[in-house]
């Protein structure tokens, strides 16, 4: 079964132990400080409701972990702390367009 | 409240958690008088389509899913509208070896005038409705039940609430014996490793690698680029980044238990255990090849509220989000956000929703039902041809 741990002050859910990233609960503020815990973080960018941030330090390519599962990768280094989503991360899953592109090359 | 299952019993130990009685029309032209039967009777139901009996590369597919929705269990009987077309005849032949529980075919050819067939299909209806009134429930084994699992309009916590919610409460209805099923294959791209790995044995695990492929060279052909369209803006602006995150937290519907098998669209589904259906995305086609599977009640997870419902299977609409539960009370059954707002855990939520859905089993009208929701789509994968 899923193991969510949610911090005392509700405001982020950490879906495995193993993930790297949390999701935030409510929008959060730049210098805000989460602390729980083996949980330090200090909020670098705002974040919606709902989106995603880091809680392990993250190189760029590292896979990014969500339901202890690879759900993509960095696409630059991502600090503790920062907004991870479409501006840093890429899914593995190659397109269509990319699939098309190698067969033709 | 009572955790004992009742149903009402038909042959081949199938059962239907409703006893309805269904006018199908066989034909789109039918669709209207099929409407007006089931509005001025006591009680049966209809759905309207746009099939005009094109033999064409569908054929097949749209010829197994009306026979299937005819013979769902859930249906107590089902009066046939029909013109009396090959085609026509072929569903009525095929609902009968499925083992539908009560036919009656109404022709046009035989009767003429479109009034002549409203005035015998109310008194058939209603003769019918009065029969399905008079039978009652008996106490009924978990196989009874036949769970789908759906989700429309996900937001940033379907994969957090209600997902996992119904990943429990199917996890349990697996383990007493019901089955439950998985679809939406456009959904699961990105996840299918995961579930493969959960099945029984390689081969199975082998089948719902080769489903998803499949799924994949066919939008491959089509030139379109899943990446742009999944995860769709909606889902990026709220939260989702990629097309895995998604389909990660879309497979929670199907909890941790083991798959026993693949099914294609409207594919007959077995007494017990959890299987994937190769089902498209779109909701409502979705919808009307699980019932001709013959699954009999389906929850549905949305983060947005989505009111989409099913003539002939009970539809429970769990909801993801507090906000949006709260807004429209009057489409949403449960609200599994309570998860996400820390005023419930994951477990006792799904224990909410396994009530749930046995007391929906056993009678309880759902807010789709009352609010009769009765959406009805075939799925097509080819061009339709007329000749």
């Amino acid at each position: 079964m899923l193991r969510i741990l949610m911090t005392d002050n509700r405001k982020i859910l950490i879906l495995n132990e193993l993930d790297n990233i949390a999701v935030c609960l409510v929008n959060m503020e730049v210098g805000e400080v989460i602390r729980q815990d083996a949980l330090n973080l200090t909020i670098q960018n705002r974040i919606p409701r709902g989106h995603k941030v880091a809680t392990k330090a993250i190189a760029k390519d590292d896979g990014i972990i969500k339901y202890g599962e690879r759900m993509g990768h960095a696409t630059s280094d991502i600090k503790i702390g920062e907004h991870v989503h479409t501006h840093n991360v890429l899914g593995d899953r190659l397109s269509t367009e990319q699939v098309n592109m190698e067969q033709k090359n | 409240m009572s955790k004992q299952l009742t149903a009402f019993a038909r042959a081949d130990e199938r059962w239907g958690l409703r006893n309805h009685v269904l006018i199908l029309p066989l034909h789109s032209a039918l669709s209207a008088t099929a409407r007006k039967i089931a509005d001025e009777s006591d009680g049966a139901v209809a759905v309207s389509h746009d099939w005009s009996g094109e033999v064409d590369g569908d054929f097949d597919r749209i010829i197994k899913t009306f026979s299937g929705f005819a013979a769902n269990p859930n249906n107590y009987a089902t009066v046939f509208i029909t013109i009396g077309t090959p085609g026509e005849l072929l569903i009525i032949d095929l609902a009968k070896k499925l083992g539908i529980n009560k036919a009656e075919v109404l022709n046009v050819a035989e009767l003429g005038s479109m009034s002549k067939i409203a005035g015998a299909g109310l008194k058939i209806a209603n003769s019918l409705v009065k029969e399905a009134k008079a039978q009652s429930r008996i106490s009924a084994p978990w196989s009874a039940i036949a769970l789908g699992q759906e989700c429309g309009g996900s937001d940033a916590l379907s994969g957090i609430t209600a997902n996992p919610a119904l990943g429990v409460a199917s996890d349990r209805l697996v383990e007493l014996g019901a089955a439950s099923v998985l679809g939406e294959t456009t959904e699961i791209l990105g996840a299918e490793h995961l579930l493969a790995a959960r099945a029984i044995t390689p081969e199975i695990g082998a089948q719902i690698i080769e489903t998803v492929a499949r799924y994949e060279r066919s939008i491959n052909y089509e030139g379109i680029d899943m990446r742009g369209a999944q995860p769709s803006r909606g889902n990026i602006e709220g939260g989702l980044t990629t097309l895995e995150e998604k389909s990660l937290g879309a497979a929670k519907k199907a909890g941790s238990a083991q798959f026993s098998g693949v099914l294609e669209y409207a594919d007959q589904v077995p007494k017990s255990g959890l299987y994937f259906m190769d089902t498209p995305g779109h909701d409502t086609e979705q919808l009307t090849g699980f019932a001709a599977g013959g699954i009999n009640v389906v929850v549905f997870t949305t983060g947005r509220g989505t009111p989409t419902g099913s003539a002939i299977m009970p539809t429970i609409k769990l909801a993801t989000n507090t906000t949006m539960a709260s807004a429209i009370p009057d489409l949403i059954d449960l609200n599994a956000g309570t998860i996400a707002d820390g005023i419930k855990t994951l477990a006792e939520v799904g224990g909410e929703l396994f009530d749930l859905i046995l007391a929906v089993a056993n009678g309880q009208i759902t807010k789709a039902e009352r609010g009769l929701h009765h959406e009805f789509s075939l799925s097509r994968m080819y061009n339709t041809v007329i000749k």
